[in-house]
């Protein structure tokens, strides 16, 4: 790699970066919308009600992306059948694979070697998901089974208090609500820290929006992956010298500091409000 | 001839009689008469000195004509002008309305207008003629009156209007209550819809005996608003006295609400706009605290406070407004036997499940909802679990991130330099 010219590889298809726009997009609106009802009481609430055109609107909007979220899991359950199917190993082997998103003991290790990392021991050797970034994933998986189907009860209470007592809703309101908090409040800053806001990464990491990383960057921060690759003889296949495109990664870095700020301006908005009613 | 002087006698007596008859008539013979005062006072030069000011003497006699008085005489009322020759006494005594109405004018001695003109000395007090006029006083079913409905707020607009000379040197529980009339169901009613019949001042206080809300014999106390409003909202209070509310036999220590508790006085709001449905919830909060602060942790709460939440179920929706009834009689709209159909009314596939979502819940009571408690502990227990975690673990990254970059950046900047 003493070439001046770049080799980069892709980390993200084209299909997973449209995937996860279409989750930043839907997951926004719906913290948005959702946090101005559950903080109703707020100025900055009643704001984002009055700027949206009101209370209908926000419930149509909520809906509909809400719509969008059962889509975009649905597009990820398909692909993850179809990466069975080109990994031909049993269901088992696929979900359980060391190198797939499901945790395992490896992601322990990992996260006591992360610890003793940040004390001033050796940077852990990563592999292609972290233990942070597979959390993300299944919270994402966890969460919209929960928050959806809280959410669903409540969308149609008529018909869930058919089969589940009326206060079911009440409950259904607390889960929705209190998960909702927890997704929000984890993707605007954990998630938002542990990708993006790092020192090594700030203001963004473009890699999800343009879709490939520099093997130099693989290298640093996910050895393990990098060594794989070399051992396999394929990272020559999969790298290539051509940078994104300019346009690309301007476009991917205003989109993506415009979510950042809007997101941490909600979760400020959060912190601030709950801080406010909190009574010792 | 004694039948000539009998016949005689006779014609004599009826002359006398006419004549004894004629004195007592108002604007008899004897006295002046309207034309012999007008012979100067149709002059509509005729000035005075009175109290340092220039004054018209000018009397309108046609306009007079058509008044409740145009049959009285002017020395009727101004008796002190009864004298012979062209000169009467100036300045004279004020008129004495009360000679004639004097059952209206002890009604209004012991008024609220009347105490301030007597007792206090108030200048600003109205007598008669401040809302009545002088010698333009119409019969209140001419539109022209001062006195006809759609000219009433107007009349005691003139002192009661916000920034008046009255306003500003009186101490007065409300305030701009002629603005907030013109903007209440029955200023529109008056003055958009041209509806006579409509509350103005006058049917709430009435004309003469005004008196402080605090006073227990005004129409607008407490203890008697109910009957007052009953004048028109006669359905209404017929309702009401049915209610929990209202019942007279409803005996408790607790202070009940009367009509202007949740409709203001003098800012009565158009019931279905959304400025009174927002205010729902703070109004029988007054009194329903508890139930009002839980139905705000609820959706239908929470949507209340946001722009366009007016649709949303407020307390009347599901309770009633006149006609609440306690939770046991099978009227209320909440008892068992309703609430279905009370809950079909916004969501038409309600059931008997449906019915038990709690619409006061909170999370705050173990005792009451321990189940949404549980869940709600158990809730802040994952995001405690996970913020903590994560947080943590963020701290300690970013001492850590820091260092790497710095040494990233310096190792750059000594392999630029090699």
């Amino acid at each position: 790699m003493d070439n001046n010219e770049p080799l980069y590889i892709e980390r993200f298809s084209v299909f997973q970066r449209l995937t996860h726009l279409l989750v930043i997009i839907s997951f926004l609106t719906l913290a948005i919308t959702g946090m101005a009802l559950k903080f109703a009481m707020e100025d900055w609430a009643q704001w984002i009600a009055y700027m949206t055109g009101g209370f209908t609107v926000l419930g149509a909007l909520h809906r509909f992306f809400a719509i969008i979220t059962f889509f975009y899991f649905f597009l990820t359950m398909i692909m993850l059948y179809t990466k069975w199917q080109e990994s031909k190993k049993s269901l088992i082997g696929f979900v359980l694979d060391p190198e797939g998103l499901v945790p395992n003991l490896n992601d322990l290790k990992e996260l006591i070697a992360t610890v003793k990392w940040f004390l001033g021991g050796p940077r852990p050797y990563y592999g292609h998901w972290t233990y942070w970034e597979k959390f993300d994933f299944m919270a994402v998986f966890w969460g919209i089974a929960v928050i959806g189907s809280s959410g669903l009860a409540l969308w149609f209470p008529e018909l869930f208090s058919s089969f589940l007592p009326g206060w079911g809703l009440n409950i259904a309101t607390i889960i929705h609500s209190d998960e909702a908090l927890l997704a929000a409040g984890f993707i605007f800053t954990i998630h938002f820290y542990n990708t993006h806001l790092r020192p090594d990464k700030f203001p963004l990491d473009p890699v999800i929006f343009v879709g490939s990383m520099t093997v130099a960057e693989l290298k640093h921060e996910r050895p393990r992956e990098y060594d794989q690759l070399m051992a396999s003889g394929e990272l020559d296949k999969l790298t290539k010298t051509r940078a994104p495109e300019a346009w690309l990664t301007r476009l991917s870095a205003v989109f993506g500091i415009f979510v950042v700020v809007t997101g941490s301006i909600l979760v400020v908005s959060i912190i601030v409000t709950m801080v406010k009613y909190i009574h010792f | 001839m004694a039948n000539i002087t009998k016949y005689l006698s006779k014609i004599l007596l009826f002359f006398f009689t006419l004549i004894a008859v004629s004195f007592l008539q108002p604007g008899n013979s004897l006295a002046l008469t309207n034309d012999e005062c007008i012979e100067c006072h149709s002059d509509e030069e005729l000035t005075a000195e009175k109290n340092g000011k220039t004054i018209s003497l000018f009397m309108d006699i046609e306009i007079f004509a058509g008044t409740v008085h145009a049959d009285n005489g002017c020395v009727s009322c101004h008796e002190e002008a009864d004298v012979k020759g062209d000169e009467h006494p100036f300045p004279m005594s004020p008129v004495k309305c009360e000679n004639c109405h004097d059952e209206i004018a002890e009604i209004y001695q012991n008024s609220e207008h009347g105490h301030s003109a007597a007792d206090h000395h108030d200048k600003m007090a109205p007598t008669c003629k401040d809302c009545h006029t002088k010698h333009n006083i119409l019969p209140p079913t001419n539109k022209n009156a001062s006195t006809y409905p759609l000219n009433i707020p107007f009349t005691c607009g003139r002192c009661h209007r916000e920034g008046s000379e009255m306003t500003k040197t009186h101490e007065l529980s409300q305030h701009n209550i002629v603005e907030n009339y013109s903007m209440s169901i029955h200023g529109k009613g008056l003055f958009v819809d041209g509806l006579i019949v409509t509350a103005v001042c006058t049917s709430c206080h009435t004309a003469h005996n005004v008196q402080k809300a605090s006073n227990p014999e005004s129409t607008v106390n407490r203890d008697n608003i109910v009957e007052t409003c009953n004048q028109c909202h006669v359905g209404i209070v017929d309702q009401f006295k049915l209610s929990v509310h209202g019942n007279p036999d409803n005996t408790t220590d607790k202070k009940r609400p009367i009509c202007v508790d949740c409709h203001n006085s003098h800012t009565i709001a158009q019931v279905d706009r959304k400025d009174f449905r927002l205010i729902i919830a703070d109004q029988c909060g007054n009194c329903h605290a508890h139930e009002s602060e839980t139905y705000l942790e609820t959706y239908h709460g929470r949507a209340s406070m946001l722009w366009g939440g007016e649709q949303t179920a407020k307390c009347s929706d599901c309770h009633g407004s006149h006609n609440i009834m306690p939770l046991e009689s099978k009227k209320s709209t909440i008892n068992e036997v309703n609430i279905v159909e009370t809950c079909a009314k916004c969501h038409p596939g309600a059931n008997q499940s449906f019915t038990t979502y709690l619409t006061h819940a909170t999370h705050n009571d173990r005792e009451k909802y321990p189940s949404l408690f549980y869940t709600f502990w158990a809730m802040t227990g994952l995001l405690v679990g996970t913020f903590g975690f994560f947080g943590l673990h963020t701290i300690l990254w970013v001492p850590r991130a820091i260092i790497e970059k710095f040494k990233t950046t310096t190792d750059e900047k000594t392999s630029k330099d090699n």
